[in-house]
Parts: C-alpha cells; sequence; structure tokens
C-alpha cells in the first residue's frame, strides 16, 4: 500500500538497544537512595522508554496525526484521573475533623463520629 | 424551494425505478436468521431498539412499583427489602440496559453512516459483536434478579457490596459485558466519523447529531475502560477480598466512590450528548432555518464530553473527600453549564423568526428545551458545596437527574423516535395521538419529579421504603404523576405498533429534513443506503439548498459514483 | 509513493479479496482498522490507569510499607523478563517490517520468536508467583506470610497481582493472536498489500511491552 513508511532494521535495533541500556540505568539508580527524587526519576527513565517505543516501534512517528491525538488524549484522561483522586487521598482530611485515621479506626477507637 | 425539493424526490423515484429488484433494507431479506446476524447497521440499530424497549419496560414498570409502594406511609405491598430490590433494578437496568445504549446503540447505529454518505459503519462485525455484548449484558441482568436480587442501588459502593448477596457478582459481570458493548460502539462511531466520510462531507458540513454523537464515542472510549477496571476490582474484593476497597483489611471505601464516579460521571454525559445532537436536528427541520451557531453547538459537545470528565467529585462533597478537592470539583461544575447554555440559547436563537411547525417531534424538542434548563439548573444548585450538604441523598437530587436523564434524554429519544420513524419503518403514526401522548408525558413528568424537588429541599431522602406523615401529600402527588406519564408511555407505545401495520405509507421525506437520509435514500434506506455515492456540496441545514447538490437531481450525473479523485481523498 | 510495488498497484486495480464493500480503497481500509486499534489501546491505556491510581493513592499514604514489601519481589526476575519483553517488541516490528517488505519467511520467523519471548516471560512469571505462594504471599484477606505481619502489607501485593495477573493475562492473549498469524503467514495470507492485522497485533504487543516498562520499576524497584 502506498505512503506506508518502513523502518530500518538499524534503527529499530539502535532502539532496542537504547532500551535495554536505559533499563539497566532504571535498575541502576534504584540502588541509590536519592530521596524524594526516586520516583519521578524512575518514572522518568520509564517514560522515555515508551516514548521509543511509541516513536519508533509502534511508528507513531510516521503515523498519520490523528492517530497520536487520540493516543495524546488518552495519556491526558490518565493524568486527569491520577491527578484529581489524588488531590483527594493525598489531603485527605484538610477539614481536620475527618482525617484518614478517623476513617481507617472506626472500629474500637470510636474515633469515627 | 420546493421545486428543489420536488426535484430531489423525483430523482429519487427515478432511482427507484432503476433498481426495482433488490428491495429496502427490510424487504430484501426475511428470515429471522438475516436479521439476527445481519451486518446491517440499520438492522442492528432496530436490533437494539427492540432490545433497549424491552429494558425500558421493565424498569419503567419497576419504577411505577416503586412510586406505588409510596402512595402512603408505611409497607403497603412491598417489604424494605423488596423495595430497594426494586429501586436498584429500576436504577441498573435503566443505566446499563436502556439509557446508555438507547440513542447511540439504535438511532446512532441507523443514522450515522446515513448521514455521513457511507455503505456501512467502519467494523460492521465489530458491531454485530457489541450488540451480542450488550444483549449478553441484559441477560446476565436477568440472571441476577433469578439468583436473588441486588440491593446495592446502581452504585454498588462498597464496602456494602463486597458483603451483601452474591447477586452482585452476575450484576458486576454484567455491567463489565456491557460495558465493553458500549466501548466498542464508541470505537467504531469515531472511526466510522473520521473515515467514511462521503466526498465532500467536511468536518463544518456533519450534522449536529453526527457531532454529539461522536463526543459521546469519545467518553465511551475514554471512561468505560476504568467502569470495566472498577467491576473487576469489585470482583475480585468480593473472591480474593484483595482489599484495595475494604477498610477492615486497610483499604479505602472512597477510593471505590472515585473509580466509580470517573466512570458514571462522563456516562452522565453519554446519557445526554445522543439527546443534544437529536434536539438539534428537530429545531432546524421544523424551524425550517439553518442552525443558529453551528460551530458553537458542534464544539460545545465536545467541550461538554471533556469537561464531563473533571466533575466526577461532585458526587462525593459528604463523603469525606478532601475539601480541596471538593471546591475544585465545584468549581469545574459550575463551568460545565457554560457550554450546556451555549447549546440552549442557540437553539432558541434557531427557531427566531423560523416558520416553527409543531409536530409532535418538535413538541417533543421543546419540552426538552424546559425540562433539561430545570434539570441543568438544579444541578448547578446541587453542585454549591454548602447546598449540597443539606440537598445531597435527598428528592432534590432524585428529582434533578430525573429531569436530566427523563426530561432530557427520553423526551429527545421520543423526539427522535418520532422525526425518524417514518425512515425506520416507512410509515406515519396518527398525528393527535402522538400529540396528545406528548402532552400527558410532559405534564406527567413535571407532576412526578418537581414534587420530589420541594420534598428533597423539604428533608425527604432518597431510597427510604417509608416517610413521615408529612410528606404524604407530595409523595401522592408524585405517584400520580407517574400514572400520566406512565399512560402517556403506553399510549405512545400504543399507537407506535398500531403505525407499524396499520400506519399511512410514509413518503422520503415527510417533514423536508435536508440531511442526506431525507435527500438521498428512498422511503426506506436500501440495504447499502445510497444508491451511488453522494457527493456533498452543502451544509446540513440548508433548507433552500435541498435538491443542489448533483447527486440530489437527476440532470447530473446519472448511475456515476464521484470521481475517484474525490472518492479516494485521505480523509483525517 | 516510492515504496510502491508493481505487484501491489496490480493488487488494487483488480480490488483485491481483503477489500470490503463498504471502503472505497484498501488505504481506507488500513487507516480505518489503524484508527481503531489506536483507540483500542487507548482503552486498555485507562483500564490499566485504575491500577496505577490504586498504587498511586497507596504508595503515596504508606512509602515505608511498599518500600519494604517490595523487598520479597526478585528485581532479577523483573529485569529478565523486561529484556525478554523488549527484545520481543524488536521482533515484532521486525515481523512488520518483513510483511512490508514481501518476506514471507522473516515474517513467520519473527512471529514465533515473539511467542517463544512471551513463553519465556510467562515461565519467569510462573516460577516467581508460585514461590510467592509457596510462601504463603496471597492478595489482601488471605495473605499468610508471617515475617511481613504488618498492615497494609498485604494490600501491596494485591496491587502487585492484580497489576500482574491482568498484564499476564494480556500477554497470554497476545501469545494466542500472534500464533494464528503464524499460522496465517505460512498459509501466505499477508504481502506487502494487506498486512493489517500484523500492524494491529503488533500495536498491541507493543502496549502490552509498554505497561510492563512502568510495571518494573514501580514494583520491583522501590
Amino acid at each position: 500500500m502506498k505512503g506506508h513508511h518502513i523502518i530500518p532494521p538499524k534503527t529499530l535495533l539502535k532502539v532496542f538497544a537504547a532500551l535495554v541500556a536505559l533499563t539497566a540505568l532504571t535498575a541502576l539508580t534504584a540502588q541509590v537512595d536519592i530521596g524524594a527524587f526516586n520516583i519521578p526519576l524512575a518514572l522518568a527513565i520509564a517514560g522515555t522508554k515508551a516514548l521509543l517505543v511509541v516513536l519508533f516501534f509502534m511508528a507513531l512517528k510516521y503515523d498519520k496525526p490523528v492517530n497520536a491525538l487520540f493516543f495524546g488524549l488518552g495519556i491526558l484522561f490518565v493524568v486527569v484521573f491520577l491527578a484529581f483522586t489524588l488531590f483527594d487521598t493525598a489531603f485527605r482530611g484538610d477539614l481536620g475533623n475527618v482525617g484518614k485515621e478517623a476513617i481507617l479506626n472506626t472500629e474500637g477507637t470510636g474515633q469515627g463520629e | 424551494m420546493t421545486q428543489d425539493m420536488d426535484r430531489s424526490e423525483a430523482a429519487q423515484a427515478r432511482d427507484a425505478e432503476e433498481h426495482p429488484a433488490h428491495g429496502d433494507y427490510i424487504t430484501h431479506a426475511k428470515s429471522i436468521g438475516s436479521w439476527m446476524f445481519s451486518l446491517d447497521h440499520k438492522r442492528i440499530g432496530i436490533l437494539y431498539a427492540v432490545t433497549a424497549a424491552i429494558a425500558f419496560l421493565a424498569a419503567g414498570v419497576f419504577a411505577l412499583l416503586v412510586r406505588a409502594e409510596l402512595l402512603l406511609p408505611g409497607e403497603t405491598f412491598l417489604s424494605a427489602q423488596s423495595y430497594n430490590q426494586l429501586f436498584s433494578l429500576h436504577g441498573i437496568v435503566m443505566v446499563f440496559g436502556f439509557i446508555i445504549p438507547a440513542i447511540p446503540g439504535f438511532l446512532g447505529n441507523f443514522l450515522l453512516p446515513l448521514h455521513l454518505g457511507a455503505k456501512d459503519v467502519a467494523f460492521p462485525r465489530l458491531n454485530l459483536f457489541s450488540y451480542y455484548l450488550y444483549l449478553l449484558g441484559v441477560i446476565l441482568i436477568v440472571v441476577a434478579m433469578v439468583v436473588g436480587s441486588v440491593d446495592t442501588g446502581w452504585t454498588f459502593y462498597t464496602p456494602y457490596s463486597a458483603r451483601t448477596g452474591p447477586a452482585v457478582l452476575f450484576l458486576a459481570m454484567a455491567v463489565f459485558v456491557a460495558g465493553f458493548a458500549s466501548i466498542f460502539t464508541g470505537i467504531n462511531f469515531i472511526v466510522t466519523v473520521h473515515k467514511m466520510r462521503a466526498p465532500g462531507m467536511t468536518w463544518n458540513r456533519l450534522p449536529l447529531f453526527v457531532w454529539s454523537i461522536y463526543s459521546t464515542s469519545i467518553v465511551q472510549v475514554l471512561a468505560t475502560p476504568v467502569l470495566g477496571i472498577t467491576v473487576l476490582l469489585l470482583f475480585l474484593e468480593r473472591l480474593l477480598r484483595i482489599g484495595i476497597f475494604d477498610p477492615a483489611l486497610g483499604g479505602d471505601p472512597i477510593l471505590f466512590q472515585h473509580f466509580f464516579w470517573f466512570y458514571s460521571h462522563p456516562a452522565v454525559y453519554i446519557m445526554i450528548l445522543p439527546g443534544f445532537g437529536i434536539v438539534s436536528e428537530l429545531i432546524a427541520t421544523f424551524s425550517r432555518q439553518r442552525i443558529y451557531g453551528y460551530t458553537a453547538i458542534a464544539l460545545s459537545s465536545v467541550a461538554i464530553a471533556m469537561l464531563g470528565f473533571l466533575v466526577w467529585g461532585h458526587h462525593m462533597f459528604v463523603s469525606g473527600q478532601s475539601a480541596i478537592s471538593s471546591i475544585i470539583f465545584s468549581l469545574i461544575t459550575y463551568l460545565i453549564g457554560i457550554p450546556s447554555g451555549i447549546k440552549v440559547f442557540n437553539w432558541i436563537a434557531t427557531m427566531y423568526k423560523g416558520s416553527i411547525s409543531f409536530k409532535t417531534p418538535m413538541l417533543y424538542a421543546l419540552s426538552f428545551l424546559v425540562l433539561f434548563t430545570i434539570g441543568g439548573v438544579t444541578g448547578i444548585m446541587v453542585g454549591v458545596l454548602a447546598v449540597d450538604i443539606h440537598l445531597h441523598d435527598t428528592y432534590y437530587v432524585v428529582g434533578h437527574f430525573h429531569y436530566v436523564m427523563m426530561g432530557g434524554t427520553v423526551i429527545a429519544l421520543l423526539g427522535g423516535l418520532h422525526y425518524w420513524w417514518p425512515k425506520v419503518t416507512g410509515r406515519l403514526y396518527n398525528e393527535v395521538c402522538g400529540q396528545i401522548a406528548a402532552f400527558l408525558i410532559f405534564v406527567g413528568l413535571n407532576l412526578t419529579f418537581f414534587t420530589q424537588l420541594v420534598l428533597g429541599s423539604r428533608g425527604m431522602p432518597r431510597r427510604y421504603h417509608d416517610y413521615l406523615p408529612e410528606f404524604t401529600s407530595l409523595h401522592q402527588l408524585s405517584t400520580i404523576g407517574s400514572w400520566v406519564m406512565g399512560l402517556g408511555l403506553f399510549l405512545v407505545l400504543g399507537y407506535l405498533l398500531v403505525s407499524l401495520f396499520r400506519g399511512k405509507k410514509a413518503t422520503a421525506n415527510p417533514w423536508g429534513g435536508a440531511t442526506l437520509e431525507w435527500t438521498h435514500t428512498g422511503v426506506r434506506p436500501d440495504p447499502h443506503n445510497f444508491h451511488r455515492t453522494p457527493f456533498v456540496t452543502r451544509g446540513p441545514y440548508e433548507f433552500d439548498r435541498i435538491g443542489a447538490s448533483r447527486s440530489e437531481t437527476v440532470e447530473d450525473h446519472r448511475g456515476a459514483d464521484p470521481p475517484d479523485v474525490a472518492l479516494n481523498q485521505d480523509r483525517t | 509513493m516510492a515504496n510502491t510495488s508493481a505487484a501491489e498497484q496490480a493488487a488494487q486495480e483488480r480490488s483485491p479479496a481483503h477489500l470490503k464493500h463498504y471502503f472505497v480503497s484498501s488505504d481506507q481500509q488500513f487507516d480505518a482498522a489503524k484508527l481503531g486499534m489506536w483507540l483500542f489501546l487507548i482503552t486498555e491505556v485507562l483500564l490499566f490507569s485504575g491500577m496505577f491510581v490504586a498504587y498511586a493513592v497507596y504508595r503515596v499514604w504508606y512509602p515505608e510499607v511498599f518500600a519494604v514489601a517490595s523487598t520479597e519481589l526478585n528485581p532479577w526476575m523483573g529485569g529478565l523478563n523486561t529484556v525478554v519483553l523488549l527484545a520481543s517488541s524488536l521482533t515484532v516490528a521486525l515481523a512488520i517490517r518483513a510483511a512490508q517488505t514481501d518476506k514471507r519467511r522473516a515474517l513467520v520467523v519473527n512471529l514465533f520468536i515473539t511467542v517463544l519471548l512471551a513463553g519465556v516471560f510467562m515461565v519467569v512469571k510462573y516460577f516467581e508467583y508460585t514461590h510467592k505462594f509457596h510462601l504463603g504471599i496471597f492478595p489482601g484477606g488471605n495473605f499468610a506470610y508471617a515475617e511481613m505481619n504488618q498492615p497494609i502489607v498485604p494490600i501491596f501485593f494485591s496491587i502487585y497481582y492484580v497489576m500482574t495477573g491482568i498484564h499476564g493475562v494480556h500477554v497470554l492473549v497476545g501469545m494466542g493472536v500472534l500464533s494464528w498469524l503464524g499460522v496465517r503467514a505460512i498459509r501466505g495470507d499477508f504481502h506487502s498489500g494487506y498486512y493489517t492485522p500484523v500492524e494491529l497485533s503488533g500495536l498491541y504487543w507493543h502496549l502490552v511491552d509498554i505497561i510492563w516498562i512502568f510495571l518494573f520499576p514501580l514494583l520491583y524497584l522501590i
């Protein structure tokens, strides 16, 4: 069919090598404790790997823009789901009278009113 | 204009003479198998219509029983347990069996390819598969009723749903399966809109019904998978006691509410958006006006679809979620009034100086404007944090969402059903009966649900089997209203059935509509919709240019498809 | 375009067998199928997002518990599986290329190597699971591992089992689909003019890989 981009195997192999290298990198950095930056770093590496897979293996880079648009929309709503849920759970009990402990300890302690 | 219309009908008559052999989509094959395994989007649409109508009838009867029990305070003929099961079934069957699949499944399937000038949807086999998934979902709901009914309400809140009877498992499975039907329908429709449009059918020539179905489909695709994982986790919660939602095991039941409403609030827009599309078509056709603010109406559908994802927490103001998220959700809830308001104002502006004909479908469209506005405004009120503390879980909320679901979606569906009835069946219904029924439904609906708004604001909690004596007269008014509404709906059922067998034969374009299904197909469409691929040269509401398009006229281009260049163009 | 081959043009002219009547051209049919697949992939992403949200919520609440509980997971096993899945993604990409360039043998070989790698992944998973069952590490309320009796640890393992379990189901489905494609490829169903099922299954397989790319650091490397 016309217009289908055929990716040279050399590119695919390079991407694969980069993915393996990034896997090693994330395993190594996980051994080092850098406090609050552990999760963002791990996610950044995983995100880079995912991006490589999407752009080259899945060929989104050469594909019709509408496919990328919808994939982006999907990712956006994952972020929405995550962020808005964390707005609740990370700040649960910010009024002081309905704290997480109060909810968890309703049995036996009598705090849960 | 009439001359143009005549020409168009002459063209259709000529087409019919040219192709006498194969019959229309109903007469060309008659066996049961040709219906049950049909890949034709129109036949699948009718399968959906029949199944959804049965679900609506069943759930409607449940509602009538619930209302009848509330005629008098105290227990009359239902125990509290059966009352709980009945309103749960009413909610579950209405939501998952009727209101979510009804408009996209019936009118969406029937009309989308016709509106686009396509021969079928992009994936006809997937379309049939969706229908059977939906049917399986409905059957599982029936199984759950037999196994022992569910008393959780349609929301399945944990931890109660993880502990009550085992029928919840079947209902969770039913919802899971029906959810996949919804997802596949959504995928199918989005691809159809993107890739199957006829030559010349640009994005700004799409009928507004297509825009609304398209927005609905985006919501279905993005939201329904989360319902899938939610009921799957509920399932595992019961089977393996995974404890994510169970406070006894350290889990968080409010997390379940987030998961549930991440789907179920957008699902509200899955229910109402197609209604918007129908109303746009009705108001344009029966005012004989180009729709006012086409772009605004089209894009406000998309805006509602997107904003609809950001407000789910307004169901949880009193659940114990953090105050900061309540404030954010409340704020965005106000915002969603904007695109809805844009639509209502544009519809009213479309009618301004139009030549309005008050046919039954238009009566439903006008009812919609009133009822949906009440539903919308009461929605903003319960979106106010402080007010919601008072109104949460009262009949006010019940009244509000019935104004939106019943006064919005069901009324729009009834309008659409009457409008497209001649195209679907090739018959006309009795106009006088239609108008009487529309009037009965409008009156009954207001009587039923406005009293509930009053009841709620006076503190009557929802889902209660019993009530204090001072609420008696309002409850009785509401129950009488439900009877009036039921009478109207049974009247509709009656005269539509009569019309099916005895109705007057319709013409190809009885209302003078300007979208392709009226101007380019016969009385009932062909199995493959169009004799030749339409070549679209005008917008969907240019009533003064009906017949102006090449393939609408006899003289031009007889028997030939549009040129290959036009057919093969890249569709985005 | 430059890649148009003579055989393919000829195929288009005689209205190829795979072309459904309601499509105008092979290209329209291919584009429609591909958009449909991308939409299906975002539903998969959102399906998994529910579990990622649950993970995030509990990790924010109980970071120490997660750190302790994840020491029960063997990062070498997880790392091995990561590389195995990445390699299988590569072979699927090579299979698609082989289909595009009419190399039937390479197509068949690459498809079956992919299935084989997926099998390796599942075997490793099997050993991980049975080891945990042996210790009494069951999800949630059935947790019976005496050395980790603090609260919330069972929830970590619930999330672990649900995430990797549903991912594993996707791997199994992928194995089935890819084997079937392998058989069809031997039969000669695919060529440069028609390889839509290979392309779509490839997209699905890459997504399964991407999910694992996130699961590995989030579960094994805390």
